[in-house]
C-alpha cells in the first residue's frame, strides 16, 4: 500500500462563483522509501499542493479531494488537533530559503530541541543529546559549539542543514523538500542533495522533492511529476521520462534547457506564458502554446491516462510519434 | 581579430570594514588582481559562487566604483586618466542588466518613460524622436507598442527582464554587463531571454560580460570563460577548451557539482567538502587549498599565479601533475 495517496485534489481561492484553481485534479501516490520529484514553472501549483497536504491552506482557500490519505489515515477527516500530531512528526517539510525559515531570535539548538519537546516529550540531558546527534547526522562541523549559535552566525548551507535536522528530528515517514537548494551555491547544493539522499536511504523515508530545476530531479528522483497550470501534465519514471517525454510541455521544458542545445545557436523556446485566472482555455491548458495542437485539444480537456513510462495528460501523447524539436520564434 | 573594447589589468578592489568600536578597520579583498580582454561582439562569462567577487567586478567595469588599483580601459580610453567629461562619455558606452527585474525597474514610472530616460539624459532628441526610438527598441526585444504606457507591475518576470535589456541597449553601448540576468526566471523564460541576448549581440555587435553561477547557461552564451574564486581568477580560457577539459580543481569541482539532466552520462563525480572561506580571513597560499582534493604543502604556502597551460591560463601549482 502506498504511503501517501492524493486523488483529485483541488485548491481554489477567491470568489466561489468564479474561483481561481491553483491546483486542479491532482493525483499522486508516494510509496515508502521512494523519492518523487515535482517540477514545474512558477505558478504551476507545486507548493500549493504540498501546503494543502500539510494543512497549511487557510480560508478563503478551499481544499477538496476525493482522497487525501497518509499512512492509512484520512487527512481530510482529522481534526486540527489530530492533524498537528502528524504534521511535523510523520510528515516534515523543508522550505526554500533557510535564512527566513529559522527564527532569528533563538539559537539553532533551541529550535531543534523545540521540535523534540513538542512531539517526543524529551527533556533535560536526553533532549540535548538528541539535538547534538541530529546536528551530527546532518554533518554540521563542530556541532557542540554550534548548538548555541544564532541563525545569523551560520552560512546559508549550514542554516539549511539545521532546517533539515529539525525536519528529520522525529524520524518522519515522509519528508517534503520545497526547493531546498535553490538559494544555495552549486557546490553547496551538491552537498545538500547528497545529504538528503543519504538520509532518505538510511531512514527509509519517502522524499518529495519540489523544484523548478529539472536537472536536480534527474539526479535524485525515482519518479517525477511534471506540473503545468495546476495540473499534473505527466508522471513517470526517471530517467525514462527525461529520455523520452510523452507530453509536449515536458518536451518543450527539456528543450529549453541550455544543456540540451549544446552547439546550437539558439535555444528552443515555448512561446507565450502560463494561463492566469481569466485566460484559462476551455480545452487542454497547454493548447494555446502547444506546437502540436489539434481541434480536439481546444475543445476537450484531456484526462491523465496511462502511457509508456507512466501517465500523461494529453490527447496525442508524443511517445508513439517522436518528432524533432524545432526552433520556435521568440514569443511576444 | 576584432577590436578590443574592454581591457582590465590587475584590477583590484579592497573594501574597508569596521570591526567595531576601537578596533580599527579590516580589509576585504573582494577583487584581487583580475586581468582580461574583451573584443567587440564577444561574450566573456564570469563564473563563481557567491562572494567570489563577480559583482564587485561588475561594479568596477560599469564605473560605479573606482578600483583600488589596476588599470581599466574602455574602448581604448584609460579610465584612470579620463577627465569628468570623458568619463561621462564612457559611461554611455557601458550599460548594465541586473539580476532581479522586480527590483531594477521603477514601479512608479511608465515603461516608456523609463526607456526614454537614457536618451533624455544623454542626447538632445525631441520627445517625439525619443518615443520613436523607444518603440523601435521595444519591438526588437519583443514588446508590443501599447506596452509603452504601462507600469512595471503589469508585466511578468520575463517581460520585465526584456524591458531591462531594452533600457541597457537604448544608447547602443559597446559593452553590456549582465549580472545573473536569468537566475530569477523560469527555464522556458530563461531560454527566451538568452535568445534575445544573442539576437541583440548579432545585430549591434555588443560585447557582453555575462556574470552567472549557472555553468550550463554559460556554456551556451560564452566565447571565453573566467572562473573566479575568492577574488582571483583561477582559470581563464576559451569556452570550448575549458568545458572540454577543465584543468583547475575548482573548475572541475564546479562542473561536476552542476546537476545534469542525464546524470547517468557523467563520467566523474568530485566531492567538494566545506564552504567558501570568509574573504575577511582568507586562507594562506592558494585560497582553494582547504577544499581541494589535490592540495599539498606548497599550496598552503604559496599563492599560485595564472600561467599558460593547455591553451588557457590556470592558477594552480599542480595543474600539470593532476591532469595527466
Amino acid at each position: 500500500m502506498s504511503l501517501l495517496t492524493i486523488k483529485n485534489l483541488s485548491v481554489a481561492f477567491g470568489n466561489p462563483a468564479n474561483p481561481f484553481r491553483a491546483v486542479e485534479n491532482m493525483d499522486l501516490t508516494v510509496n515508502q522509501g521512494e523519492i518523487v520529484g515535482i517540477v514545474g514553472e512558477s505558478g504551476s501549483g507545486k507548493s500549493v499542493t504540498m501546503m494543502a497536504l500539510m494543512g497549511l491552506i487557510d480560508a478563503p482557500g478551499r481544499v477538496t479531494a476525493d482522497e487525501l490519505s497518509f499512512d492509512g489515515k484520512n487527512l481530510l477527516k482529522l481534526s486540527a488537533r489530530e492533524r498537528r500530531k502528524i504534521v511535523g512528526k510523520d510528515i516534515a517539510m523543508i522550505f526554500q530559503d533557510p535564512m527566513t525559515s529559522l527564527n532569528p531570535s533563538y539559537t539553532v539548538g533551541y529550535q531543534i530541541m523545540e521540535v523534540l519537546k513538542v512531539h517526543q516529550g524529551l527533556r533535560g540531558a536526553k533532549l540535548k543529546q538528541r539535538a547534538l546527534e541530529l546536528m551530527e547526522m546532518v554533518e554540521i562541523p563542530a556541532a557542540k559549539s554550534r548548538l548555541d549559535a544564532y541563525p545569523h552566525q551560520l552560512s546559508g548551507g549550514m542554516s539549511q542543514r539545521v532546517v533539515i535536522a529539525m525536519a528529520i528530528a522525529c524520524n518522519p515517514k515522509l519528508l517534503i523538500a520545497d526547493e531546498p537548494t535553490t538559494a544555495l551555491d552549486v557546490t553547496i547544493q551538491a552537498q545538500i542533495m547528497d545529504l538528503l539522499v543519504n538520509l532518505q536511504k538510511s531512514q527509509n523515508m519517502a522524499l518529495i522533492m519540489i523544484t523548478h530545476d529539472l536537472a536536480v530531479v534527474a539526479e535524485m528522483a525515482d519518479r517525477v511529476a511534471v506540473m503545468y497550470a495546476g495540473q499534473v501534465a505527466e508522471l513517470g519514471r526517471v530517467p525514462e521520462l527525461f529520455r523520452q517525454p510523452a507530453h509536449p510541455y515536458t518536451e518543450a521544458l527539456l528543450a529549453s534547457i541550455p544543456e540540451h542545445s549544446k552547439g546550437a545557436e539558439r535555444l528552443s523556446t515555448l512561446p507565450g506564458i502560463v494561463p492566469g485566472q481569466y485566460d484559462r482555455p476551455s480545452g487542454c491548458l497547454l493548447s494555446p502554446r502547444c506546437p502540436y495542437v489539434q481541434e480536439r485539444c481546444r475543445a476537450e480537456r484531456p484526462q491523465l491516462t496511462p502511457s509508456a513510462n507512466g501517465s500523461v495528460r494529453c490527447h496525442f501523447p508524443l511517445i508513439a510519434q517522436p518528432v524533432e524539436i524545432r526552433d520556435r520564434k521568440v514569443a511576444q | 581579430m576584432s577590436q578590443i573594447v574592454l581591457s582590465a589589468r590587475d584590477l583590484t578592489r579592497h573594501y574597508k570594514v569596521s570591526r567595531g568600536f576601537m578596533k580599527g578597520h579590516a580589509t576585504v579583498k573582494a577583487l584581487n588582481g583580475v586581468s582580461f580582454e574583451l573584443a567587440a561582439g564577444k561574450t566573456l562569462a564570469v563564473v563563481g559562487e557567491s562572494g567570489c567577487g563577480k559583482s564587485t567586478l561588475a561594479r568596477q567595469l560599469t564605473l560605479i566604483e573606482e578600483p583600488t588599483s589596476g588599470e581599466l580601459s574602455l574602448d581604448n580610453v584609460s579610465v584612470a586618466k579620463a577627465g569628468q567629461s570623458e568619463l561621462k562619455a564612457l559611461r554611455r558606452k557601458v550599460q548594465m542588466v541586473f539580476q532581479n527585474p522586480y527590483a531594477s525597474l521603477n514601479p512608479r514610472q511608465k515603461i516608456g518613460t523609463q526607456l526614454a530616460e537614457p536618451l533624455t539624459i544623454n542626447s538632445d532628441l525631441s520627445a517625439a524622436e525619443r518615443e520613436a526610438k523607444v518603440k523601435a527598441m521595444m519591438a526588437k526585444v519583443g514588446l508590443r507598442p501599447e506596452h509603452f504606457y504601462r507600469y512595471p507591475h503589469m508585466f511578468s518576470g520575463g517581460q520585465r527582464q526584456r524591458i531591462a535589456i531594452a533600457r541597457a541597449m537604448m544608447l547602443n553601448p559597446k559593452i553590456v554587463v549582465a549580472d545573473e540576468p536569468t537566475s530569477a526566471l523560469d527555464v522556458s523564460i530563461q531560454a527566451q531571454v538568452l535568445n534575445l541576448f544573442m539576437d541583440l549581440q548579432q545585430e549591434f555587435g555588443t560585447a557582453y560580460v555575462f556574470i552567472s553561477h549557472n555553468l550550463s547557461v554559460v556554456e551556451h552564451v560564452a566565447d571565453d570563460v573566467m572562473v573566479m574564486y575568492l577574488g582571483r581568477a583561477v582559470e581563464v580560457g576559451s569556452k570550448t577548451a575549458l568545458y572540454a577539459k577543465p584543468l583547475h580543481p575548482y573548475t572541475q569541482a564546479l562542473l561536476s557539482a552542476t546537476p545534469s539532466i542525464h546524470p547517468e552520462d557523467r563520467k566523474t563525480k568530485i566531492k567538494i567538502v566545506g564552504e567558501l572561506p570568509s574573504p575577511l580571513n582568507p586562507p594562506t597560499g592558494c585560497a582553494f587549498h582547504k577544499r581541494c582534493p589535490h592540495a599539498v604543502e606548497r599550496c598552503k604556502q604559496e599563492v599560485p599565479e595564472l600561467r599558460p597551460i593547455g591553451g588557457r591560463q590556470v592558477a594552480c601549482h599542480r595543474a600539470e601533475e593532476i591532469n595527466v
